[in-house]
């Protein structure tokens, strides 16, 4: 019985552990499958279940019975015109906000479903047949167009976390440009083109001013949702296939850059594992707050106390959750406004702390920390405290200034009690004098 | 009861003589006032007969809710409580911001009657309160009349006050407020400040004083007693009317009940630092002066010492007033507030302190509410005034300041209503008194002559009005005749009875509504009840997180604690102007502006009161223009009253309406999906028009609930990790899409028709059965 329940909580344990790496494919043409066994490879060997599916599949699913089969999707399907089965972009969308991640690489052909769930995500895809092309910063094996660009691993967003560190190899591109939305402050240009770039149709005349010119292409775009899924929009397929990680790289003009080997495979690899949520992930692990000198927890503060604030923060790494280690996370003690900003002391074991003085001022207030780096999931962790007023017993009894009072009232103690006794005592001679 | 059967045998044997006719009108007294008591306390049952033992309207909420906080955690902790679900994030300190009064009146009669083993839930305690207190208003006011007049001429004004509307209004059962006992209070007061006045004695003095503490600690009103007892002794030292008596009496009062009132948190230091209190320590000032100016002149009464004592009082009287300007100026004493000055003009509420004004009991009370609440006795009253102006005394003085500035007042204010009310009972009951006394004399003698006698022997006391009454007496009886006299009496007699009728009537069908239960009528005079309030606190509080955060115009925050259970942003203690006018402001705002402040506010839910379906006036769309006033106050970059006219001035809802008015967040709220009241379907019975912005969608907010009756809408605001994707609206996007919005739409659709649908490709290789093209090398 009880090796039956082990064995029953270890399968459990094992497809929960799996469900987190469960990964849709959607491809296209199966070729696909071949073509980019490479990167599909790096994935595999990293412990992702993938299942491949054709994009125009009429079983597609992406939830049964409420819960999603799948944490992660790539589509990698850019001549798809409508998903097959329960798969549209609506579904793609909601798949989103409920916290699933997406790869998603299109190229110059990729349809209006592409568009669509670009435009969801607050950038856009350039038009139907429009490439970036860049005269002056083309791979020799180019064909003509100048649509395989050759693009500086200086373009790449300054995130470590996203992108790596090592990334010194010149990078292959071939497809569309992105636009991303000035106003949205969440969407990541991961990579942009050169300003040599620009996005048209390579094999018509330019005639209309082009929709996206010089660094303002945006050639692989990233968004951390709110609810920190994760998606990474690329705008060319080629860019993860095995002949462009395997390719060297010769640029015709310019600085002529050469290289043995492209750096698209260690930046794809890198890709993937933030936007798989395998790194850059953040998570409180304890929260505690207490008057100094005390032990437990307390919801409701006095004036002027001195509280203590710690945090205890968790990053994943390598698929394990460890201390979490920074200079910058910030505490705020918020009533409508911050009355205390502070950062919080970096301790062992990833706890973070702060001591400070409450403000003298009552109300309700919550202990805040929110800490939002770019490739980091947010962090946002809120406890709602009250401060309230000295009570009746607690202010201070004998103050300096009081003393006058107390000398008048017992002088005027005394002294009643001494005229009463004399008034009582003495005797006149001739009384009533003044009694009316 | 104790009080009156101590002060009866007191009076009874002040007359000696009589014993008989003593035992007989003491008997007739007693049974008198426990009618009038047991009259007032049925009459105020209305509403919980009609509807249940319940806590009415707003203000009396919180009293409930602080009053069982305290009888369950104990008075000490009431006091030091701060109640962190009110004025989020700013919090309450109840004790320190509280009369406490009444809480701790009924929080007694709670304890004494657990003591005696008798378990009575505190909410029947507090709905009953005010009942009770009404019989003890009766019998104080019985004291204060027959100190004034006359024992008849008491028992009038304590059967008066038992049942007049205008009294009544605001005891009935479950109107659980401080105006419930504060005017037994200061009733009492009074009676005894006339008692300690006439007789001089500091006992009376100090008792005046621990009934002033008591109404100090009960109500706000108290500062119409140390405005109204200053001036008494002001006008009585103008007149001349200086003596020792009211020399010991006012200046034990003033300390002893300066330094008691002082002990309220609330009041804390006001009594010294505010200049609504400035007149009581002027006035004691300039007696202390005259009093000192007296005793000079006693060590020598003859020559000039008169003028000097006229001069010099004028100089006192003219250096207090100085050091008063003087202290103001500096800033030692805080300036008039508000509230006072609108008792002045009328019109500075409306212009500077919109939520004064907005309370519907601040504006200006009708001819019409006068009659309505006092019935004949507005009538009445002024003859019992002409006879206590025309045999005047010490205490009549004091009656007739007190006449004349409840009746300014209370035509400044409905609300103060409430203190000309008890005057008008003491002054009827003096006119009545003395025409039935007309009219009575010659048939009863041996009814009549004990009266007489008794204010003979009240006035011996004050000594100097004795001469005067003997001749008014005789004067006023002449030249009555049998028919004159009986047709008088079935005249009176018939007043008094369709006083009483009104009474009742009033009673029962204008004040006698919980407010919170609401009840209709069919044709066929069919009761429906619409209880939707209480649906939608009762769904609040099984329904959201137990730290929800509830954002409502101020009337209802008192309920939302009380009933719901929930914090509240504002609530109708209304001590933070800038916080209100916040909430107005989000109200007033548009839906994205108003999300900002929500979220800045951490709101949880939005509850609006709507009234269009069932035709419910006071809902918070006609209160509406005073939110945008209150936030145009705070705010006047950002909102504009202007802005939500017509351009013809009017305040719309319809097509015609104004852009921002059709826009802002209250209208959608209320509006919001609104498909009932009638034909056409969407009609707003309330405002009979048909609401100009229909069928719009809400961005940040969805519905969480709405009542039966569309009553009571409660929303919830969407948290900012909502809006999780920030999507690029169509209009934004540089690309067109052959996908819009539309076909997807139709799309989706399609799909749950068909679950299995087959997607589509570009150039897809055609398939062709039985041949394998899985593999494509």
């Amino acid at each position: 019985m009880k090796t039956t329940i082990i064995l029953g909580t270890l399968i459990t344990f094992l497809t929960l552990v799996c469900a987190d790496h469960e990964t849709l494919v959607l491809i296209d043409n199966l070729n696909i499958k071949e073509t980019h066994s490479q990167f599909f490879k790096s994935l595999q060997e990293r412990g992702y279940g993938l299942t491949f599916k054709l994009a125009d599949d009429a079983n597609l699913v992406l939830s049964k019975y409420g819960e999603y089969l799948y944490k992660n999707l790539i589509v990698f399907a850019p001549s798809v015109l409508e998903f097959g089965g329960q798969v549209d972009s609506e579904a793609i969308t909601k798949f989103i906000d409920d916290g699933g991640n997406l790869l998603m690489a299109g190229n110059a052909a990729a349809g209006d479903v592409y568009r669509e769930i670009a435009s969801e995500c607050g950038f856009e895809m350039d038009e139907e047949s429009a490439a970036v092309i860049d005269h002056f910063n083309y791979d020799v094996t180019d064909e003509g167009d100048h649509t395989r660009i050759v693009v500086s691993p200086k373009n790449l967003i300054k995130a470590p976390t996203i992108v790596g560190e090592q990334n010194t190899q010149p990078l292959l591109f071939e497809g569309t440009g992105l636009i991303v939305d000035k106003d949205n402050s969440l969407v990541l240009p991961i990579l942009s083109a050169d300003s040599t770039a620009y996005s048209y149709n390579p094999k018509s005349q330019v005639k209309e001013y082009p929709h996206a010119v010089g660094r303002k292409t945006v050639l692989i775009a990233a968004l951390q949702a709110r609810n920190n899924a994760r998606i990474v929009f690329s705008g060319s397929l080629f860019f993860f296939s095995d002949e462009a990680f395997n390719s060297p790289v010769t640029k015709v003009h310019g600085d002529k850059t050469k290289s043995d080997v492209s750096g698209n495979k260690i930046l794809a690899i890198r890709l993937t594992e933030w936007v798989f949520g395998e790194r850059g992930r953040l998570r409180v692990r304890n929260v505690d707050h207490h008057r100094q000198g005390e032990k437990e927890p307390s919801s409701a503060y006095t004036i002027t106390d001195t509280v203590v604030y710690r945090i205890e923060i968790e990053e994943l790494k390598n698929g394990k959750w460890q201390p979490f280690e920074a200079n910058d996370v910030q505490l705020e003690f918020v009533r409508i406004d911050p009355f205390i900003r502070t950062t919080l002391q970096k301790k062992p074991n990833g706890v973070y702390e702060a001591v400070f003085k409450v403000p003298d001022v009552w109300g309700v207030y919550q202990f805040k920390v929110d800490y939002d780096r770019v490739g980091y999931t947010r962090l946002y962790h809120s406890t709602q405290v009250s401060v309230r007023p000295l009570q009746h017993t607690q202010y201070e009894r004998f103050i300096p200034s009081a003393y006058p009072y107390y000398v008048s009232s017992f002088s005027m103690m005394i002294g009643v009690f001494l005229f009463s006794f004399v008034f009582l005592y003495y005797k006149e001679d001739q009384p009533k004098t003044k009694s009316e | 009861m104790p009080s009156t059967t101590e002060t009866l045998p007191s009076n009874g044997r002040s007359k000696g003589l009589f014993q008989n006719t003593a035992g007989l009108s003491t008997l007739i007294t007693v049974t008198v006032l426990t009618l009038a008591w047991l009259a007032g306390f049925a009459s105020r049952l209305f509403a919980v007969i009609r509807f249940e033992s319940i806590i009415h309207e707003f203000d009396p909420w919180f009293n409930y809710r602080s009053t069982a906080y305290m009888v369950q955690h104990g008075f000490y902790n009431f006091l030091n409580w701060f109640d962190e679900r009110a004025w989020y994030p700013l919090g309450r300190i109840v004790g320190g911001t509280v009369y406490p009064g009444l809480m701790i009146t009924s929080g007694t009669i709670h304890w004494i009657l657990h003591a005696l083993n008798i378990p009575i839930h505190i909410r029947d305690i507090c709905v009953f309160l005010a009942p009770v207190f009404s019989g003890l208003t009766a019998i104080a006011t019985y004291l204060l009349t027959s100190e004034l007049w006359s024992r008849g001429a008491g028992l009038f004004a304590a059967c008066f006050i038992a049942i007049v509307p205008g009294y009544s209004s605001r005891s009935v059962a479950g109107s659980y407020d401080n105006e419930g006992i504060a005017i037994f209070a200061l009733q009492f007061t009074y009676y005894l400040w006339l008692k300690s006045v006439k007789s001089g004695s500091v006992f009376w003095s100090i008792c005046t004083a621990l009934s002033y503490f008591y109404m100090v600690s009960a109500w706000g009103g108290y500062v119409f007693i140390i405005n109204l007892i200053p001036l008494h002794v002001f006008v009585l030292l103008i007149m001349g009317r200086f003596s020792q008596r009211l020399f010991v009496s006012y200046s034990v009062f003033y300390i002893i009940g300066l330094l008691l009132s002082m002990q309220i948190p609330f009041v804390g230091f006001q009594p010294i630092r505010t200049s609504e209190h400035m007149a009581a320590s002027g006035v004691f000032a300039l007696l202390m002066a005259i009093g000192a100016l007296k005793y000079l002149h006693s060590l020598n009464p003859k020559g000039q010492w008169k003028q000097l004592l006229i001069l010099g009082g004028m100089l006192a009287a003219g250096l207090v007033f100085l050091a008063v300007v003087l202290l103001t100026y500096m800033g030692v004493i805080a300036p008039w507030s508000g509230r006072f000055y609108s008792l002045w003009d009328t019109a500075y509420a409306k212009i500077h302190i919109p939520i004064i004004a907005s309370v519907s009991e601040h504006q200006p009370t009708t001819w019409s509410s006068f009659f309505f609440d006092l019935h004949v006795l507005v009538c009445t009253f002024p003859v019992g005034l002409w006879y206590c102006i025309k045999n005047v005394n010490d205490e009549r003085v004091f009656v007739a300041l007190y006449a004349l500035s409840a009746v300014y007042f209370a035509g400044v204010m409905v609300r103060l209503m409430l203190t000309l009310t008890p005057v008008v009972c003491v002054l009827a009951g003096i006119a009545f008194s003395i025409l039935l006394d007309l009219a009575l004399r010659e048939d009863e003698v041996p009814e009549q002559s004990p009266d007489s006698e008794e204010s003979k022997s009240l006035y011996d006391k004050a000594g100097k009005v004795k001469k005067r009454t003997l001749e008014a007496a005789p004067n006023a009886d002449t030249g009555l005749g049998m028919n004159v006299r009986s047709g008088t009496l079935i005249a009176f007699m018939i007043l008094l009875m369709l006083f009483s009728v009104h009474c009742t009537w009033a009673t029962s069908n204008a004040y006698s509504s919980p407010s919170i239960v609401l009840a209709s009528y069919g044709n066929d005079g069919s009761r429906k009840i619409l209880d939707d309030f209480r649906e939608a606190y009762g769904w609040l509080s099984q329904n959201t997180a137990e730290d929800a955060r509830i954002m409502s115009w101020w009337d209802y925050g008192y309920q939302i604690a009380g009933m719901g259970n929930r914090t509240t942003l504002v609530d109708n203690n209304t001590w933070n102007n800038s916080h209100i006018a916040l909430v107005g402001k989000a109200m007033a705002s548009n839906e994205s502006a108003a999300y900002s402040i929500m979220t800045m506010l951490d709101v949880d839910y939005v509850l609006v009161i709507f009234g269009g379906a069932i035709g419910y006036s006071g809902d918070d769309i006609n209160k509406f223009i005073w939110m945008v006033r209150i936030a145009e106050g705070e705010h006047p970059k950002d909102i504009h009253e202007v802005d939500y006219f017509t351009e013809r001035g009017e305040y719309r809802i319809d097509s015609e309406g104004s852009k921002t008015m059709l826009n802002c967040l209250m209208y959608k709220l209320s509006y919001y999906r609104y498909d009932s009241g009638g034909s056409p379907p969407g009609y707003d019975r309330t405002r009979s028009a048909l609401p100009g912005n229909r069928g719009f969608k809400l961005t940040y907010l969805e519905e969480a609930y709405t009542t039966e009756h569309w009553l009571v809408r409660i929303y919830r605001v969407k948290k900012p990790s909502e809006f999780n994707r920030p999507r690029l609206s169509l209009a934004k996007r540089k690309i067109s899409t052959s996908n819009t919005i539309s076909k997807k739409l139709s799309l989706g659709a399609a799909s749950t028709t068909s679950r299995r649908r087959k997607g589509a490709l570009k150039n897809k290789p055609t398939v062709v059965k039985g041949k394998k093209v899985g593999k494509l090398e």
